[in-house]
């Protein structure tokens, strides 16, 4: 059976996540996720999560995915047993060393390589395989084609975004955003945080969807170039996708607001179990999937504009410099 | 290796041919963003051997590099140069994805893997697994400082490949924005990504490379040689996959004298250097991320000199 899996930002979309029909939820630990510190958990509120997600059903994953600094290692691990002791299911990282160690301390606890692991063809799924990853994040650049290929030749689960950004550049190789600004800070905790580094925890700029002009030494060349970033739903490739035994379809959006991503849920849940439902011998009929899933673009849309204006604004502005 | 090795990059035979190295120790032969870049060394084996041995004439060491995102319909192909490095005597090959890291320690076990910058190296734990896959050096990943640098070749036990000069990479697509204007301009693919393309907004600038985006400004680490070098750094890179021969030979040879001045305990830079610098630079220097700072920021002294760069 696909496993539904949605994000959260807060506590209350862990709960509107698990009404709405999601069968697990990750929540990215302060500090040590691909987003904002807004939008992750304090440790106490993801022993709540767990509560929660379990008491509803569901489980609950928590991402610690961060390019993390060599010294912070023995923190994480600390963190982990924490974590462990109350019941997380399943981590979702990207630093090959921390994977490794997290999987020799908990041999048994479910690794989920990161989209920000950047695995892109089968020999990286061996790879991380080997080194105790059990299921990854397919990148958002695969094709279809590319799908099969891995699902018919590897044991490793497959996850696959279903809503998500596609970014001009693959994801976790990037770093225009930090070479235009990055702010480097502590937390309350003492974790470092940099700002400007999606890589590293902080946040994405979001630099190329600024309107570039293309020079040719210093003469213009084309005026307002767009570098491809879109985000996507998955509509057409669902019921593909479950026929071809994907293991879990993944949402991205722990930034938006909860009853965005409530809706995105209870969307994808109906979808899903609709597909399942379908008798095999019948045509499935999207389009008034397609009308209801308009809707809720249109406001992820307006929504998603808005932040990237925000972060445009502040990626101009100057590093405050220590005293 | 003597004192030291300062390397670089070359992407395909033309412009091996038309390159001075007398400034060089070793040279990485490929191109490591496009499969369709001009005669790529990657795409064409008979050109890759020959460039190899070419390389090893001049009392070189030979480097193949391989691709920086390779889906899995590139992974013949990458089969083929590591075939390929490994016949024609490639004294080590670059790899900047794990799959092909475990491809050459499965198949290639007495060839030596350099770790690229692209294989994300943030952590000595990350660097020791990579090691026990037979990396035997590594390219920092571009955004951490030379403090982080230092925690990892002391955990680990490794060399660090350090860049510096030259753009730095920002990032690395599977889709060349380029095709879909260059129905009006001259060039054409494969060598529209050989001129110099800036994405410019502001005081913002980036080279576009069609499927790869790198640094505006050159990374320029002149001044901070003795430092590099105190640190226990000895392997130095100069990216000029998109640079010309003479870029290639200039900025070689300031470096060279930089270098051998710093191992022998003087730091001082002669101005022809900086000289040569400003006639190779377009947007202007940085010091990438090694000063824990933003990346096109410039941290030294010679701020007047920095300061003609741009």
């Amino acid at each position: 059976m696909v496993e539904l899996l949605a994000p959260a930002g807060n506590l209350e979309m862990v709960k509107a996540a698990v009404e709405n029909g999601a069968n697990a939820i990750y929540v990215g630990a302060r500090g040590w996720s691909r987003r904002r510190d807004a939008y992750e958990l304090a440790d106490e509120q993801l022993h709540e999560a767990i509560a929660i997600a379990h008491a509803g059903g569901a489980k609950l994953r928590v991402a610690i995915n961060t390019n993390m600094q060599s010294c912070e290692i023995p923190s994480l691990l600390q963190k982990m047993d924490k974590f462990v002791g109350w019941g997380v299911d399943g981590a979702i990282m990207t630093d090959v060393g921390a994977m490794a160690q997290v999987h020799r301390r908990f041999p048994h606890l479910v690794l989920h390589a990161s989209i920000g692991a950047n695995i892109v063809n089968n020999q990286d799924v061996k790879f991380y395989r080997s080194i105790g990853v059990s299921q990854v994040v397919a990148d958002t650049k695969l094709t279809f084609r590319e799908l099969v290929a891995r699902q018919a030749e590897l044991d490793a689960g497959i996850e696959v975004l279903i809503h998500a950004n596609n970014c001009y550049t693959y994801l976790g190789k990037c770093w225009m955003s930090p070479y235009h600004r990055l702010e480097r800070t502590t937390d309350n905790f003492g974790k470092d945080l940099f700002r400007g580094s999606p890589n590293r925890g902080g946040l994405d700029y979001r630099v190329c969807l600024e309107q570039w002009d293309l020079f040719d030494g210093e003469a213009l060349l084309e005026p307002q170039i767009a570098l491809k970033n879109d985000a996507f739903f998955y509509l057409d490739d669902i019921p593909a996708l479950i026929d071809l035994g994907v293991h879990c379809l993944k949402i991205q959006g722990r930034e938006y607001p909860v009853p965005l991503v409530a809706s995105i849920v209870r969307f994808y849940r109906e979808l899903i179990d609709a597909c399942l439902a379908k008798p095999a011998d019948q045509p499935f009929d999207l389009d008034p999937w397609r009308l209801r899933l308009e809707a809720i673009r249109a406001e992820r849309d307006g929504r998603r504009g808005n932040m990237t204006l925000v972060l445009l604004n502040e990626a101009r502005q100057p590093v405050p410099q220590p005293a | 290796m003597g004192s030291f090795e300062l390397n670089t990059t070359i992407s395909n035979l033309r412009s091996l041919l038309e390159s001075d190295l007398s400034a060089y120790d070793a040279v990485y032969l490929g191109n490591i963003y496009c499969r369709l870049f001009e005669d790529n060394f990657l795409e064409r084996m008979d050109d890759l051997k020959e460039g190899i041995t070419r390389v090893k004439d001049q009392g070189l060491r030979a480097y193949v590099t391989s691709y920086a995102a390779p889906r899995n319909d590139a992974l013949p192909k990458v089969q083929m140069a590591l075939e390929t490095a490994a016949a024609a005597g490639a004294d080590a090959v670059e790899v900047h994805n794990l799959g092909v890291l475990r491809m050459v320690h499965e198949q290639f076990p007495g060839m030596a893997a350099h770790v690229g910058g692209f294989a994300n190296v943030y952590t000595d734990a990350g660097a020791e697994v990579l090691k026990e896959y037979g990396a035997v050096r590594f390219t920092p990943n571009y955004e951490i400082s030379l403090d982080e640098v230092e925690s990892i070749t002391r955990g680990a036990g490794m060399p660090a490949e350090i860049q510096v000069h030259g753009k730095m990479p920002l990032g690395v697509s599977d889709y060349c924005f380029l095709l879909e204007y260059e129905q009006h301009w001259p060039e054409k693919c494969p060598v529209l990504c050989q001129k110099q393309l800036f994405l410019k907004q502001g005081d913002w600038a980036m080279r576009s490379v069609g499927k790869g985006v790198l640094s505006g400004k050159d990374l320029c680490m002149l001044e901070h040689l003795p430092a590099l070098v105190a640190a226990g750094h000895r392997v130095f890179r100069i990216e000029a996959a998109y640079e010309t021969p003479a870029y290639r030979l200039q900025i070689g040879q300031v470096y060279r004298a930089a270098l051998e001045s710093a191992v022998a305990g003087d730091g001082t830079v002669d101005e022809s250097a900086w000289q040569a610098i400003r006639e190779h630079t377009a947007v202007g220097l940085c010091n990438g991320f090694y000063f824990g700072r933003t990346g096109s920021e410039y941290v030294g002294k010679r701020v007047e000199a920095i300061a003609a760069c741009g």
